[in-house]
């Protein structure tokens, strides 16, 4: 074939073959799946209900369906974390950003990569079960790399959402497909990265796209058949809202609402292509059967000249029922963003202190802004926000052509890195980036599912970028401890009744640190950008401590391929 | 160089009307007449197709059909395909080796203006490590240094209209920045 379409089109145009063979400078890695036979035990809703007392395990993403991604197991601790060892590295066949999320079950583990791999290790050893490698679509469009966070395992099914935007059901012994669902039409922009959540037969997801003029939802589809259930628009046919020129905070956002009402008058509600992705899982309250999930930016990011209105409900925390899709309550943070400080990172359900001092359910997430936003569980409304955790300058000035410096840059603050919680010292733990940006506005139509930024952020390349860990109280507001890291931090956190919390960072560094006082106690060298958030179990009596190290599309950090799990001796 | 695209022009507007394809291969014969037979383009300002990525030369057929892109070269040749076609001849050339266009690495200084501006914009967000693309985000790394500048001046005009947040990136970078871009991307 390929020779006989070289001599067809040389002949056609009366040319001889040209001699020397072109060599192609990079070739990627083409991987076939490998099946497998591994031993493996069903799953079962009793067994994700009560994830959180679950130190054996690792059955959610987030550690469990509130997402406090608070690890009950002390075996490692303060004492003796110094000892901290590799017990095994396994080396996936891609080599490029790596956010996967590992879920453990029964001593296997289920780790994903980038361009929707996914790989079955035996959890002590490391030793490959099996390989799911997708055969990706031709067709992918998304923002900040070609990401995985990971997989839920409900029965004996491995619940997958692919770059393509597909919804899959693996088999859990061997890796085949059981069922495959198209979510959306990835030509126009959609695209998943975020694990699935999976509840009472139901798998959640959420679509990427905000960058690409979609209309944003959150849907249930049947786990048995891959049907769905229900759809929840992100953003409703009347997504004109209050028109709220204040922020969460109270700090004016600059917003003309005449000239936003007249627009609206011309064009009408511009909800078709508003955007409103959601990146993240959301958070499952079993006693109300109720989610929480946040959304992402409005389209374009920085243009608002023609999407009038508060651009409901992106930038916002968004409640429903988990049966119906039906909306139960939301609170937008900032209404008619043209910064792209959007809601990202996912929601964490803890008992928190009203504002009379009442301990009542809470829904607690950290922003881009770098605050951290402490909600009333029962009807969205926010308690309290957090003392910023980066530096804020010349909020909320609006963007220029020319281009307007405003802190923080739009990454963050907390980007899409899940925080973690340790209920017992009232505190939550988020990781920060601190990069000074200049926002350009340029305007343009809707240009059918392409990157459709409205302008442009800039990080300013003479002002340098930092990140920390940061501990909030999220009773009080208050700061009790930050570290300080010497460049902008994405990836995740766990915290440990250990009395610790592990996090990495771009430069290869995985830490574990004092979760009372943020002293650090251990640390690692990964050898490539640790951007992924850790996990811990047990097998045998011992517990793991597992994290991905494979650096960072969206901030270039060094890429690499390894799963790398330590334990003591 | 005139002269050369109205050869390649003329060639294929003789073959756009002359045949019907009907194979793969001769739906792709006629674009060797300007993209060149050995995957090296017959002109500098003409983009190298042989290796590059299947969903973006799927997207870039699309848009010469739809006029989202103009040429008046690739607007006839597109128009006469469907979207299987297309996906087809897209899926043809990607599976061709890159060819080696023989361009200097880019001087130290160059090259480390290039990554800061890259790294301001985040260009490495959709084009990935060393710029080889992925799915409809082409690869640029070894591309033709005419052919980027033509593209990146294209884009900052808008006249070349199908990816405005791609005018927008280039508009909030200097065109110093991006005299250093084209210069590093095509040395890579």
């Amino acid at each position: 074939m390929y020779v006989k379409g070289l001599a067809a089109f040389a002949a056609a145009l009366g040319v001889g073959l040209l001699s020397g063979a072109a060599v192609a400078q990079e070739v990627k890695q083409e991987k076939q799946s490998v099946l497998g036979n591994a031993t493996v035990s069903p799953v079962t809703q009793e067994q994700l209900n009560a994830a959180d007392k679950n130190a054996k395990d690792f059955l959610l993403t987030n550690g469990n369906y509130a997402q406090t991604r608070f690890y009950p197991g002390k075996q490692i601790g303060r004492d003796n974390v110094k000892n901290l060892h590799v017990a095994w590295i396994f080396q996936t066949d891609v080599k490029e950003s790596l956010e996967t999320s590992p879920i453990v079950v029964d001593g296997v583990m289920y780790v994903t990569t980038s361009f929707s791999h996914v790989y079955a290790l035996d959890a002590k050893t490391g030793q490959q079960l099996w390989h799911y490698a997708h055969k990706m679509g031709p067709i992918t469009v998304y923002c900040c790399g070609p990401n995985n966070r990971g997989v839920q395992v409900l029965g004996d099914r491995v619940y997958l959402a692919t770059l393509d935007s597909k919804l899959m059901a693996l088999n859990a012994k061997t890796g085949e497909v059981v069922w495959t669902t198209n979510i959306a039409d990835p030509e126009l922009g959609y695209s998943e990265t975020m694990a699935p959540t999976v509840v009472k037969d139901k798998v959640l997801i959420g679509t990427n796209g905000g960058e690409y003029g979609i209309r944003g939802f959150v849907r249930a589809y049947d786990a048995k058949t891959g049907k769905q259930l229900w759809n929840f628009n992100t953003i409703p046919e009347n997504s004109v809202g209050v028109w709220a020129t204040k922020d969460a905070t109270g700090r004016d956002m600059h917003r003309n609402i005449q000239a936003e009402k007249d627009v609206l008058a011309k064009i009408g509600d511009p909800y078709a292509k508003l955007g409103g992705g959601v990146w993240q899982n959301p958070s499952v309250d079993l006693a109300t059967n109720r989610i929480y999930f946040v959304v992402g930016n409005p389209s374009p990011d920085l243009d608002g000249s023609n999407r009038p209105g508060d651009n409901l409900y992106t930038n916002s925390l968004v409640s429903l029922d988990l049966d119906t899709g039906k909306y139960v309550c939301h609170f937008q943070y900032i209404a008619h963003d043209v910064w792209d400080l959007d809601a990202v990172s996912p929601t964490v359900l803890v008992n928190v202190k009203d504002k009379d001092g009442k301990t009542i359910p809470g829904v607690i997430h950290a922003g881009k802004t770098g605050h951290i936003y402490v909600h009333d569980r029962k009807d969205c409304s926010l308690i309290r926000f957090s003392e910023a955790m980066v530096p804020q300058e010349n909020m909320w000035v609006l963007p220029t052509k020319e281009g307007a410096r405003m802190l923080p840059g739009a990454n963050g603050g907390v980007e899409w890195s899940p925080i973690a919680t340790d209920p017992g010292q009232e505190l939550a733990y988020a990781i920060n980036l601190h990069q000074p940006m200049t926002y350009h506005v340029e305007s343009s139509a809707y240009p059918n599912g392409k990157l459709w930024l409205g302008g442009a952020f800039k990080v300013i390349p003479s002002e340098k970028q930092s990140g920390n860990i940061t501990a909030v109280n999220y009773n009080t507001g208050k700061i009790k401890w930050q570290v300080k890291t010497p460049e902008p931090m994405i990836g995740g956190i766990l915290a440990t009744a250990g009395g610790l919390v592990f996090t990495g960072e771009g430069n290869g560094k995985f830490a574990a640190y004092n979760s009372s006082n943020g002293k650090e106690l251990w640390s690692f060298r990964a050898g490539a950008g640790v951007n992924a958030p850790p996990s811990s179990y047990m097998i045998g009596g011992k517990q793991y401590v597992v994290v991905g190290a494979g650096g960072n599309t969206q901030l270039d950090y060094k890429r690499g391929n390894n799963i790398i799990a330590f334990t003591l001796d | 160089m005139f002269r050369k695209w109205m050869i390649c022009g003329a060639a294929l507007l003789l073959m756009v009307t002359a045949t019907r394809a009907e194979t793969i291969e001769d739906k792709v014969a006629v674009c060797a007449g300007c993209h060149g037979a050995d995957g090296k383009p017959v002109d500098k300002t003409i983009p190298t197709i042989w290796g590059q990525q299947a969903g973006y030369l799927y997207i870039q057929l699309r848009d010469f059909k739809r006029g989202d892109r103009k040429s008046d070269i690739m607007q006839p040749i597109a128009t006469q395909f469907e979207r299987d076609d297309m996906l087809a001849i897209a899926e043809y050339f990607s599976q061709k080796p890159w060819p080696d266009l023989g361009q200097p690495r880019a001087p130290k200084d160059v090259a480390a203006k290039a990554v800061s501006a890259s790294a301001s914009v985040g260009c490495p967000a959709c084009h990935l490590d060393r710029f080889q693309g992925d799915g409809t985000v082409p690869r640029l790394a070894g591309m033709g240094r005419d052919y980027l500048a033509k593209t990146i001046a294209d884009f900052r005009n808008r006249a070349r209209g199908n990816n405005p947040g791609m005018s927008d990136l280039m508009l909030a970078t200097s065109p110093d920045d991006l005299a250093a871009l084209v210069e590093y991307l095509a040395g890579l």
